[in-house]
């Protein structure tokens, strides 16, 4: 897989030039933590048709950072910023927490030791 | 003078589920205007689990647990990653009972959609006789792991048991058997009169909305667009056994069911080919190390493609387990689908998605 920095003012340009609807799809969004407050957040593509183009744009940020959204350029990430708000307690523009978990159930799992 | 909009819900639980989800709808008369889902019902923290509780050798036999459909392309999508990540490499034997096995599960799991679309459609009878027909698949599968479903045949370096001549000649026996009852259900549903009135021109997709709400899978074959990760991965060696993409034109009920037959009767042709070929080896290498770096594996699961990220830094417990399953991915395609539809035809559309929420909620 081929991973491509960026940071979290330019990786909404930098989908934008980077994406054609019909010749890449958009697989997910991935978080990684690196440290206490710090995550890696990787946006995942590949290519229709294409053996291994998967391309990784990624971003190093803290917790409590304003993730922007992307959904202007593919509605489809709607799901996957959820998730992401609600597996690591981030905010994530546009999205709204409580698609995966409920009320009473623990927040943001994945971005804390348990 | 605007009408007004009655909101009707489909789930969490509702006769024509398999699995919790919830979908809302916005209804004009009886014409869906709005959608919204709740996904959520069956969380489990798999991922959190696989990246703290358990070591990375265990990781498969757990995955393998999220859906009892496609356990298969669960486990084998994080043991190739970590396979990636290890010294060695697997036999070309093992990669063939491999592919073999996830075809076995391919057929039988879109015979499950098959019947269940059918019974949408109110044609009890059919429904009983694919998953009559689907129980030969079901069999072999325990002859060859030991379980019907949720089988942990694959493990890191290989598979866990070799194949014996007798299961060769059953397999063959029930595949030529499942060749000629699927050439009669693409009849059936192509010509069957009240199959065609409920699922002609119904729950259709568009090649623009398709591309625009990122379809995979049969969604997007359907309709198509020629995307299958057995096209675009070279981890197993599908160009030896004989597959072919298939897609179909008119991406609404009826061209997902024919084209989930065509598929079943290209997996056919592909295990009978494999079985044919089987080449000689070990069917486990012991791999040296423990992953350390970081590895990203797809593969075609029966609803579309799976994913699997997996990060370790040589250590027996991974840093992270991030998996993204097919369901989850065509869930805004599925809504967008849902609008301007009837709610009446709204479970057959639904169930003609073949949605997976063990999978998707995980």
């Amino acid at each position: 897989m081929k991973k491509i920095k960026s940071s979290l003012k330019d990786i909404v340009n930098d989908i934008e030039e980077f994406y054609i609807e019909d010749k890449h799809h958009f697989l997910t969004l991935n978080g990684l933590m690196i440290d206490k407050d710090v995550i890696e957040i990787q946006w995942i593509f590949c290519e229709y048709g294409k053996q291994n183009s998967e391309s990784v744009f990624y971003i190093e940020t803290t917790l409590s950072n304003t993730i922007p959204s992307i959904t202007h350029i593919l509605p489809s990430a709607i799901i996957s910023q959820r998730e992401l708000v609600d597996m690591f307690g981030l905010n994530v523009e546009n999205s709204t927490k409580g698609l995966y978990l409920d009320e009473d159930s623990l927040t943001a799992p994945l971005g804390c030791e348990i | 003078m605007s009408k007004k909009l009655i909101n009707i819900p489909l789930g969490s639980q509702h006769i024509s589920l398999l699995e919790p989800i919830k979908f809302k709808f916005a209804c004009e008369n009886e014409k869906i205007i709005e959608v919204d889902s709740d996904v959520g019902f069956v969380h489990r923290g798999v991922e959190k689990a696989c990246a703290s509780k358990f070591k990375f050798d265990a990781v498969p036999y757990v995955v393998a647990r999220i859906c009892g459909l496609c356990a298969i392309t669960h486990s084998l999508s994080y043991t190739m990653a970590v396979e990636s990540l290890l010294e060695g490499e697997v036999s070309l034997k093992a990669k063939y009972l491999r592919m073999l096995l996830v075809e076995l599960d391919r057929i039988h799991s879109h015979m499950l959609c098959l019947s269940h679309v059918a019974e949408n459609a109110g044609f009890e009878a059919l429904f009983m006789r694919i998953m009559g027909d689907r129980e030969y698949i079901m069999d072999l599968q325990e002859k060859i792991s030991g379980n019907r479903i949720q089988f942990d045949y694959v493990c890191i370096g290989g598979v866990n048991k070799d194949l014996s001549k007798n299961i060769e000649a059953d397999i063959k026996d029930i595949l030529q058997l499942m060749r000629s009852k699927i050439e009669n259900y693409i009849e059936e549903f192509s010509t069957n009169w009240s199959l065609s009135l409920k699922f002609k021109g119904i729950g259709a997709i568009s090649l623009e909305e398709a591309y625009r709400f990122n379809a995979i899978g049969p969604l997007a074959r359907a309709i198509g667009i020629k995307s299958d990760v057995r096209l675009e991965s070279n981890l197993l060696p599908y160009n030896d056994v004989g597959f072919e993409v298939q897609t179909m034109d008119n991406g609404d009920i009826h061209s997902r069911n024919i084209l989930r037959l065509n598929e079943i009767l290209n997996s056919i042709t592909m295990c009978e080919n494999i079985i044919d070929g089987i080449p000689q080896g070990d069917i486990q290498v012991k791999l040296k190390g423990k992953p350390n770096g970081e590895a990203l594996v797809r593969l075609e699961a029966p609803r579309g493609e799976l994913m699997y990220y997996i990060k370790g830094h040589g250590k027996p417990i991974l840093d992270r387990v991030r998996i993204k399953t097919p369901t989850f991915s065509c869930i805004p395609a599925f809504m967008e689908i849902f609008k301007g539809e009837n709610y009446a035809d709204a479970p057959a559309i639904l169930a003609s998605f073949d949605p997976c929420m063990s999978c998707t909620a995980k």
